[in-house]
């Protein structure tokens, strides 16, 4: 038991994501619930016309006394009339606590069954967040779910532990950020950290280029399989022939179709776009074999090139330059595009590539740190497991630097890492001298959050 | 062949004779069960095979299947405790599962929480001891506050210092102030131990911010190389590399054939065995710029960057050692048997001699062909060349100086011998000559030294030998002496040329002889 410092005290690991929210016991590989962070609600005219729905709800009180939420595997996916899907995280950080209570205690209590009073609770935190954030999150804890001991960990120093290092260079990509965070001796470098919204721009620029169409296709509905009543089958790069369900189109919220098609958007980077391991070339990429993908309404059709062309804008913006009039402009398509909200008035004002982002971050570390950081490299994040990106990563970068790519090849371990590496952190006998007290929140008040959790 | 009969059958089977009753075969079959029958063996089986049952059927009872053994019969109960950190200030009681056996105790990881121990101050010594113009006490309390605060890992206390209105420090700063209050904390406090723990923790606490702040320059410029400059800097290192290969082979196969036809030493620089790695370019830069103008263009590369600015210190110093001052010497007994190699040039494989006794290298008669004359010489004067009682090095080098006269006599003897026998040989001619020109006159004495004259002459010229023996030994020896430094100074075409003279003059003696 010694031998590898290892003591569980049955503490619970939190870690809210943009995508999801993670928790599980400390000390097991893989987390217990996963709970999508978006969420459904829907404000309530009438009284108890709502039936159950199953295990997917939950009753959120703070501050929509009159809505009710729909959480978990059934709560936003499920669609409902007029309700509306909201996302408590802003780019990494929480951006609206009201929520997260519940979602919190959906995954403890709903999913795990377990009951927090009788667990210490570590919740990760990006390496970003701000002081008032991790000590409302310790309120929430402590005053909310009465646990007897609280940590917040950062994910960047939980992914290098997760990866069995101590000195790293995390790059974690995550649905909503990508960051590069210098970890010490299991310390970030607040110097050194950098961190933009580069996947919402590979989002954006996926769904611009599924919407607008091409000589070869016409531009593609992303109308979810909840909006569809019945399809026929057709060829490839035909028009797609199926009945849209008129009555719920009516009653679906704008809200819910984003994050719908977003989902669409999501589905089709994941399984059919790449980026090549060597810097784009055209003649690469007309090498490549195109994909087949088909979409709910039933059209289908082989990406070549296209399916490319995503990937390449974590590395560079060229892809970009090329079109510029027409992302900007994207007229053609849904108004309620999300990288309308984007920047993208100049190239300066786009979230910056992941080698800008490393060559930053290594930058303003200390020369004597450079080596040790760019051979601890973990690459982390369900963003990670993009097609061929960790290679092509490690092609950029050790075309300059001296380089030891860490990925996990278990996609669970890379989705999860900083759930892990929290795992592994509350189930150290030497770490159990940190935890917050609820004695110590008492008598110390927010300020011992901040001393407490370097 | 008729069948055997039933009492042969019952012979073998040794049986009893039919007749007798079968009551009586009971005794010696009660016997035989008399032996305890052993468990796990059927009544029947034992009494067919009675007594003398296989032993392996004694050792393990036959089971139909073996039962895993798991940890032996113990239950273990495990028992879920509270237990307290020592290690925490409050009272914070977290539950594991413990054996319900094992005593309860102190938390076994609190060990782990140690905390390492920085020095503080009190407000007199700093205004006695640590005043500085660029830190208040206020930034410097803060200083210390966070090194105890992240212990001692100066990247993050770096990351994370942010005194409020203080000017912006470098890592370098911080650490140079920090070592400095350390050491004059050390300095100034009443020092418990010995002298030497207190030096050892001074210099612990030693910090050379220049030095720091130059090798952190010579990195960033390290690292920031483009790649053309790399390829251009590994393109050079093979150059040098290469040069220097064929430089030594060239070298090495002067050297062998000075010796194969010579026999001599080349006296040349040996190239030192090997560098290591690419980091001693700047010293081999540096030799080959004292080696010659060759090599001038390749150390003025602008690219090259070496870390090694402590390096030529190093190089001077280790040069200085190795020059021997007579002084030292003569402090230290320190006695040089031959003349110092000269000082810039490091010894190489051939010309270096091992420690040996100086009994073991008696010196012998030089030139093989004069040998057994010397040594005759030396026979006739009682002297047993092939062992000194006492083979000090004055003792030696009079052996020596002996033997070398005693060579140049037998040499110059011989000169002599020459000589008469040309004026002989002449002298007939002229006699010849003269009776065939005039009428013979009478035949004139022969030569002057007979048979005899050899040894006479050698007795007289040992007796002079005796007399001016040490006067001559030691111009013989510096001469020798003057001689072998000079050959091995020379260049290689003057230094054949010389030694190829004594050869080409010896085989003409012999040849003559």
């Amino acid at each position: 038991m010694v031998q590898y410092g290892g003591d569980e005290v049955s503490a619970l690991v939190v870690d809210v994501g943009a995508s999801s929210v993670r928790a599980g016991y400390a000390g097991d590989d893989t987390p217990k619930a996963i709970v999508p962070t978006s969420y459904g609600y829907v404000v309530e005219q009438a009284t108890g016309e709502d039936v159950s729905m199953g295990d997917g709800e939950e009753e959120g009180q703070p501050s929509r006394a009159t809505a009710k939420m729909y959480i978990g595997q059934n709560g936003p996916s499920m669609w409902r009339p007029n309700m509306e899907i909201a996302n408590p995280m802003q780019n990494g950080m929480i951006h609206d606590f009201a929520p997260i209570s519940p979602l919190i205690s959906y995954a403890l209590k709903d999913v795990m069954r377990c009951n927090p009073i009788e667990h210490p609770v570590l919740v990760t935190e990006p390496a970003w967040n701000t002081p008032m954030n991790r000590e409302r999150m310790a309120e929430i804890m402590f005053e909310e779910f009465q646990v007897p001991a609280f940590y917040i960990a950062n994910t960047g120093v939980l992914n290098a532990f997760a990866a069995g290092k101590g000195t790293a260079l995390v790059v974690d990509i995550g649905q909503s950020m990508a960051s590069v965070t210098p970890v010490v001796d299991g310390f970030v470098l607040r110097k050194g950290l950098q961190y933009s919204a580069l996947p919402q721009l590979v989002h954006a620029h996926a769904k611009h280029l599924l919407t607008s169409p091409t000589q070869h296709r016409p531009a593609i509905q992303l109308l979810p399989h909840q909006l569809i009543a019945s399809k026929m089958p057709v060829e490839p790069a035909q028009p797609p022939k199926f009945t849209p369900r008129e009555d719920r189109i009516a009653q679906t919220t704008n809200s819910w179709r984003v994050w719908a098609e977003s989902r669409e958007v999501d589905e089709w980077v994941q399984s059919v776009a790449g980026v090549l391991d060597q810097g784009w070339n055209e003649q690469a990429v007309m090498q490549r074999p195109p994909r087949q993908y088909e979409f709910p309404t039933g059209f289908n059709t082989y990406f070549g090139p296209e399916r490319f062309s995503v990937g390449e804008l974590y590395f560079n913006h060229s892809m970009i330059a090329v079109g510029p009039s027409s992302l900007l402009h994207p007229s053609d398509t849904s108004p309620s595009l999300s990288f309308a909200s984007l920047p993208q008035d100049r190239n300066d004002n786009l979230p910056r590539p992941l080698p800008s982002l490393i060559t930053a971050s290594i930058g303003s570390c200390d020369a004597d740190l450079r080596h040790s950081l760019m051979t601890n490299m973990v690459v982390t994040g369900g963003g990670s497991l993009f097609g061929g990106l960790v290679d092509r990563l490690s092609n950029e970068l050790s075309r300059h630097w001296q380089v030891k790519l860490h990925a996990p090849g278990n996609p669970i371990e890379r989705r999860y890492g900083g759930w892990l590496g929290g795992s592994i952190l509350a189930s150290l006998g030497t770490f159990h001298q940190l935890w917050i007290s609820k004695e110590e929140w008492q008598d110390h008040g927010k300020a011992i959050v901040g001393q407490r959790c370097k | 062949m008729s069948g055997a009969s039933a009492a042969d059958v019952r012979s073998i089977l040794s049986l009893p004779p039919p007749g007798t009753p079968s009551t009586s075969t009971q005794p010696p079959l009660k016997k035989a069960g008399s032996g305890r029958k052993p468990e796990g063996i059927s009544r029947e089986l034992y009494a067919l095979i009675g007594p003398s049952v296989p032993s392996l059927l004694h050792s393990s009872k036959p089971r139909l299947k073996q039962k895993p053994n798991l940890g032996g019969s113990r239950k273990v109960k495990w028992e879920r405790r509270a237990f307290k950190n020592v290690a925490r200030k409050d009272s914070l009681e977290l539950q594991h599962w413990v054996k319900a056996d094992d005593p309860e105790e102190d938390y076994a990881f609190a060990k782990y929480n140690v905390q390492s121990d920085i020095y503080t101050y009190s407000q007199d010594e700093y205004n006695r001891l640590l005043e500085d113009s660029e830190w208040t006490k206020e930034e410097t309390d803060y200083l210390f506050d966070t090194v105890r605060e992240y212990d001692l890992r100066w990247f993050i206390i770096h990351d994370r210092y942010e005194y409020p209105h203080g000017p912006e420090r470098s890592l370098e700063d911080l650490k140079e102030r920090y070592y400095s209050v350390c050491r004059k904390l050390v300095r100034n406090r009443p020092w418990p131990g010995d002298e030497a723990s207190k030096s050892q923790l001074l210099n612990s606490f030693q910090f050379d911010k220049e030095r720091e702040v130059t090798r952190k320059k010579y990195l960033a410029s390290l690292a920031s190389r483009t790649p053309a400059q790399i390829a251009e800097e590994e393109a050079l290192f093979i150059e040098v590399k290469r040069l220097e290969q064929t430089e030594r082979r060239f070298k090495k196969d002067r050297e062998e054939l000075l010796r194969t036809l010579a026999g001599v030493e080349s006296g040349l620089e040996g190239l030192a065995v090997d560098d290591d790695g690419p980091m001693g370019n700047g010293e081999l830069l540096k030799k080959k710029k004292k080696h010659g103008s060759d090599w001038e263009p390749m150390s003025a590369g602008p690219s090259v960057i070496s870390l090694g600015t402590p390096m030529p210190k190093k190089g001077q110093q280790s040069t200085k050692s190795s020059v021997p001052s007579p002084e030292e010497d003569i402090l230290h007994c320190i006695h040089r048997t031959s003349a110092p190699v000269p000082n810039n040039l490091p010894v190489t494989k051939n010309a270096h001699t091992p420690v040996y006794l100086r009994s073991v290298k008696i010196p012998v008669p030089k030139p093989a062909g004069l040998a057994p004359k010397v040594i005759a010489i030396l026979a006739e004067l009682g002297i047993n060349h092939l062992k000194l009682v006492m083979p000090t090095k004055e003792n030696c080098e009079r052996l020596e100086s002996l033997l070398d006269a005693a060579s140049a006599l037998v040499d110059l003897k011989r000169a002599v011998d020459r000589v008469e026998q040309e004026i002989s040989t002449t002298r007939e001619r002229i006699d010849s000559s003269k009776s065939t020109s005039a009428s013979v006159a009478g035949d004139t004495a022969g030569t002057p030294m007979d048979v005899d004259q050899d040894e006479t002459g050698t007795e007289r010229d040992a007796d002079g030998e005796k007399e001016d023996e040490s006067v001559r030994a030691e111009s013989v020896v510096s001469m020798r002496s003057a001689w072998g430094r000079k050959s091995s100074r020379r260049s290689m075409s003057i230094s054949s040329v010389d030694t190829s003279t004594p050869v080409a003059t010896r085989a003409t003696k012999r040849m003559k002889k």
